[in-house]
């Protein structure tokens, strides 16, 4: 009977009604937030450089072609009606592509709000083809990497709580802090050195750097695994050590609380304390973590791309900027704007069913 | 115990992390021959030879594939490969005729007397990858689309000098410009689109803008067709069965992009690439000893400084040319190429140089310090205070030398500033981001309005053209004139008769007995100091065969280009 109400209070799940209301009064005071901040990126686009200016190749672009390009793209209308094209699109009107200073053609966008973020001005292809392309592949790094660092700081974090002051807390905590204290760019190009180049030269099975799978064997699940294991490895080892002390500083609080004692000295077995009591009372601050983390997971990392020419959002955030392309970078901020959002919400409701303490009016 | 539960779960981790690396990594290789097969009493079987397939590293993707809205070079310089152009440019520069049979001329009839009217003729046996012939029909949608205003192509030049593209006959193009235009053979014809492919998409969408020819054009006209594009990682061609100069002796092309040079370096190296590009003066050494042979490849671009001559804003010394040359004189570029980039280039004369647009009988200026403090004594710049820098009417000769963020740039300006200071001049250094450094005058631009008095850049001019406008009076920029390219402020009648002479003579011969003056007038005045020459480093890997590079089109005789295996 006492292992029932245990085991209740663990599922414990808050009024659907409450957490109803309260998803729904985000969201509508997401709208308003969001608005805001489409307005704010859109206009620091205008000073993140002049996509007519990369359009001459290797010259500089012909004046006739900078006109021509900013009247048919609409890059020479007031920053007000681009941003508002950009939003409700522009088939409600006419366009002047002709410069003859007479509106003739229908506009062709149907803007955000429709579910259109328009058309890379550098690609030429749809905003959203244009993020789907990269998006899966960020996904899969990124979340394998997320995966990776949650658990093993869980496994680094809880050992250390466990076995405090241990050799082993000792030498796991050391190597952990080196790896936070190093940038990306130093672990990935170390992990290189070591696991393809100095392995390859030793006559060891070595580990791929460049790309996502090797073009001569195809795009298969193993192909893509064995090149994702330097860029996740490079990745965890950094985060390991900040997410394993939150993990560790919230668990000691937790083992030294009265109910642990409590519940040690009613005799429940090691387990079910460790994890349905400790370890579900001090993972709150890892929520808050891993939630302010995830919609970020979208952005990509760029430098680890960029090291391991990876196909994924960073480097194509980094090559649209680079290019002043607005719409697409427009489109991958907005995504994580909404992404965080959204994940916020979530982080709130994983709180609520964490602990039932938590209450949202 | 639990602490030894956890012992073995960390260890197992590890040994498994180890076995998952126990695959090697695959590297670019060709892949095994296919399993032959037999015919009943057919004799024992041989093995077919492995396919041919060349790697070319680079380290920028393409943004788009259609000629029409691209001017990215990684991207242009693949039209050899899958697209065509009316005609291409061998090793030496001279046109090597493609889709025509020959090229235009008054002589055969092929340019009229006026020189308005240009006439083509095309070949009878060309044909697009799907077997469709290529027909003048051709020509006149490429021009109709780079014309209409419903694409945003990245330029319609030079077809906005045209008044009309006519095709009487499937073989024959008829090309009608408004004025004589001197740089057609240069400028035309850069790729054509396929208008059995796309003019329905235009008819139906509006637009070629978002066709998905642009990206994946499964229909082309060169010696490979585009088989696939991996966003990101590479793109593919293989051997066209219909190309009609023959079936190429390479199977396939195959590009990766890579995120820097470094890695380019690091795959030619390894033997992963077989050609790669802009390679670095620095990685020189180490592709050789790889067994890498480096191939120069002039495409016109030469580093330079340009002064800025305004008539109200310009500094006053730099308006006397016995100053300007003084500067040549004192500038020891020679030291600068032989010991800043490992002797492997040198200064050029003119902007015009390695090209048969610049008068042979020019040298680049020597260094003669001498002479150039005499010349700075004659023009009445002499330190009067004693301070060191020469002065003249109370105004010292401090200059300020502007360039970009580049490390060999800023290596440059500390010689450059170290040296002109021994015959008095004084040189302020001043670097900005590329994205500033060359904005226009409208956007604030250091160069365009006047912040440096002279300013350091490697440009071209529309090579293989030699046109510019970057002389030309009325390209000063100015409030009324925001996007004015004659950053120089440079306003020299005679100068300016010269360019807008040559733009009018469609007779080669004629055109470049122009260039020789003006080539001459800006050496003479030193409008423009060469620094260094600025050719294109390709690095070509040991399995590729008959390789010939040019600058305007690199592969124009990848059909004959070869893989030792």
């Amino acid at each position: 009977m006492g292992r029932a109400r245990h085991f209740e209070s663990a599922w414990h799940v808050p009024p659907i009604d409450d957490m109803l209301r309260y998803v729904i009064r985000r969201l509508l005071q997401a709208i308003p937030l969001l608005f805001i901040i489409s307005i704010i990126l859109f206009v620091l686009m205008q000073n993140m450089g002049d996509p007519l200016a990369t359009l001459g190749g290797r010259q500089v672009t012909r004046s006739e072609d900078r006109q021509r390009l900013a009247r048919q793209l609409g890059l020479d209308q007031p920053l007000y009606m681009q941003y508002l094209y950009w939003l409700i699109g522009n088939d409600w009107t006419k366009m002047d592509l002709d410069g003859d200073g007479v509106p003739e053609t229908p506009g062709r966008r149907k803007g955000v709000l429709r579910g259109d973020f328009g058309v890379s001005l550098v690609a030429k292809k749809p905003v959203v083809q244009v993020i789907w392309d990269r998006l899966p592949n960020t996904l899969l790094l990124m979340g394998v990497t997320e995966l990776v660092i949650i658990a093993g700081s869980l496994i680094i974090g809880m050992y250390s709580a466990l076995r405090q002051y241990s050799f082993l807390d000792h030498l796991v905590t050391a190597i952990s802090f080196i790896g936070y204290s190093m940038p990306i760019f130093f672990v990935a190009l170390l992990s290189m050195y070591i696991f393809a180049v100095n392995f390859k030269r030793w006559g060891l099975p070595y580990l791929p750097t460049v790309g996502m799978f090797d073009p001569e064997v195809g795009k298969t699940p193993s192909q893509v695994a064995l090149h994702m294991v330097l860029p996740v490895f490079s990745l965890s080892f950094i985060y390991f050590a900040a997410y394993s002390r939150y993990i560790r500083s919230a668990m000691l609080e937790v083992l030294s609380q009265d109910y642990i004692r409590t519940a040690r000295a009613k005799g429940l077995p090691r387990p079910t304390i460790i994890f349905i009591h400790a370890l579900k009372n001090a993972s709150l601050p890892i929520v808050t973590v891993v939630g302010l983390d995830l919609p970020f997971l979208l952005a990509g990392a760029i430098v680890t791309e960029r090291i391991f020419a990876w196909p994924g959002m960073g480097r194509l955030f980094l090559d649209h900027v680079s290019r002043g392309d607005t719409p697409v970078v427009m489109g991958i901020l907005m995504m994580i704007a909404v992404a965080v959002v959204v994940f916020q919400i979530i982080t709130d409701i994983v709180y609520a069913w964490l602990d039932p303490r938590i209450r949202y009016e | 115990m639990k602490g030894r539960t956890l012992y073995a779960l960390l260890a197992i981790g590890v040994i498994l992390a180890l076995l998952a690396s126990c695959k090697p990594a695959a590297t670019p290789t060709t892949p095994p021959p296919a399993a032959p097969t037999t015919a009943p009493t057919a004799p024992p079987p041989t093995q077919p030879p492995a396919r041919k397939v060349a790697t070319f590293i680079w380290t920028q993707e393409f943004d788009v594939l259609n000629p029409l809205y691209t001017n990215m070079w990684f991207s242009s310089i693949t039209q050899q490969i899958w697209n065509c152009w009316a005609w291409d440019f061998d090793d030496q520069n001279n046109p090597h005729p493609v889709l025509v049979k020959e090229m235009p001329s008054t002589e055969n009839g092929g340019i009229s007397p006026d020189g308005r009217v240009i006439t083509l003729k095309l070949r009878d046996d060309i044909v697009w990858s799907d077997g469709t012939p290529i027909t003048s029909e051709d020509f006149v949608f490429t021009y109709e689309m780079t014309m209409s205003p419903k694409n945003t192509v990245a330029s319609t030049f030079p077809y906005d000098k045209l008044e009309k593209v006519e095709a009487p006959d499937p073989k024959t193009v008829v090309m009608t410009f408004k004025e004589p235009f001197a740089a057609w053979q240069a400028t035309l014809w850069h790729g054509l689109l396929p208008a059995h492919v796309l003019r329905p998409v235009f008819e139906k969408e509006g637009t070629i803008d978002t066709a998905e020819w642009n990206r994946a054009p499964t229909v082309g006209c060169g010696p490979f067709v585009f088989k696939e594009w991996e966003s990101g990682s590479f793109a593919r061609f293989v051997a066209n069965d219909n190309y009609w100069l023959g079936r190429p002796k390479i199977d396939e092309i195959f590009i990766r992009f890579v995120p820097d040079d470094a890695s380019q370096v690091a795959a030619l190296k390894a033997g992963d690439g077989d050609l790669g590009t802009f390679i670095a003066y620095s990685d020189i050494p180490t592709l050789e000893q790889a067994g890498v042979q480096m191939v120069k490849v002039f495409s016109g671009y030469n580093e330079g400084w340009y002064f800025y001559l305004h008539p109200e804003k310009g500094h006053p010394a730099l308006k006397d040319v016995k100053v300007r040359q003084a500067i040549a004189l004192a500038f020891d570029r020679f030291s600068v190429c032989k010991d800043l980039l490992l002797g492997l280039t040198k200064p050029p004369a003119t902007y015009w140089a390695n090209t048969p647009w610049q008068d042979p009988t020019l040298e680049p200026w020597p260094y003669d310090p001498e002479r150039a403090k005499q010349l700075l004594d004659e023009a009445g710049w002499k330190d009067t205070n004693g301070d060191g820098v020469r002065d003249k009417d109370g105004v010292e000769l401090v200059l300020t030398l502007g360039t970009t963020t580049r490390e060999i740039r800023r290596d440059v300006q500390a010689v450059a500033q170290q040296q002109l200071a021994q015959v008095g001049i004084k040189l302020e250094l001043a670097n900005a981001d590329s994205d500033i450094f060359f904005g226009s005058y409208g956007e604030g631009g250091p160069c365009a309005t006047g912040q440096y008095d002279i300013f350091e850049y490697s440009t071209v001019t529309n090579y293989p053209d030699p046109e510019t406008a970057d002389w030309l009076c009325k390209e000063i920029p100015s409030d009324e004139n925001p996007a004015g390219v004659n950053w120089q402020a440079v306003c020299d009648e005679e100068l300016d008769g010269l360019f807008k002479l040559q733009a009018t003579q469609v007779d080669p011969a004629e055109r470049m007995k122009t260039f020789h003056q003006i080539t001459r007038l800006i050496y003479e005045k030193v409008y423009w100091l060469g620094v260094w020459e600025d050719p294109d480093i390709w690095a070509v890997g040991p399995r590729l065969k008959n390789v010939r590079l040019s600058g305007a089109t690199p592969f124009f005789n990848i059909v004959e280009w070869d893989l030792s295996q």
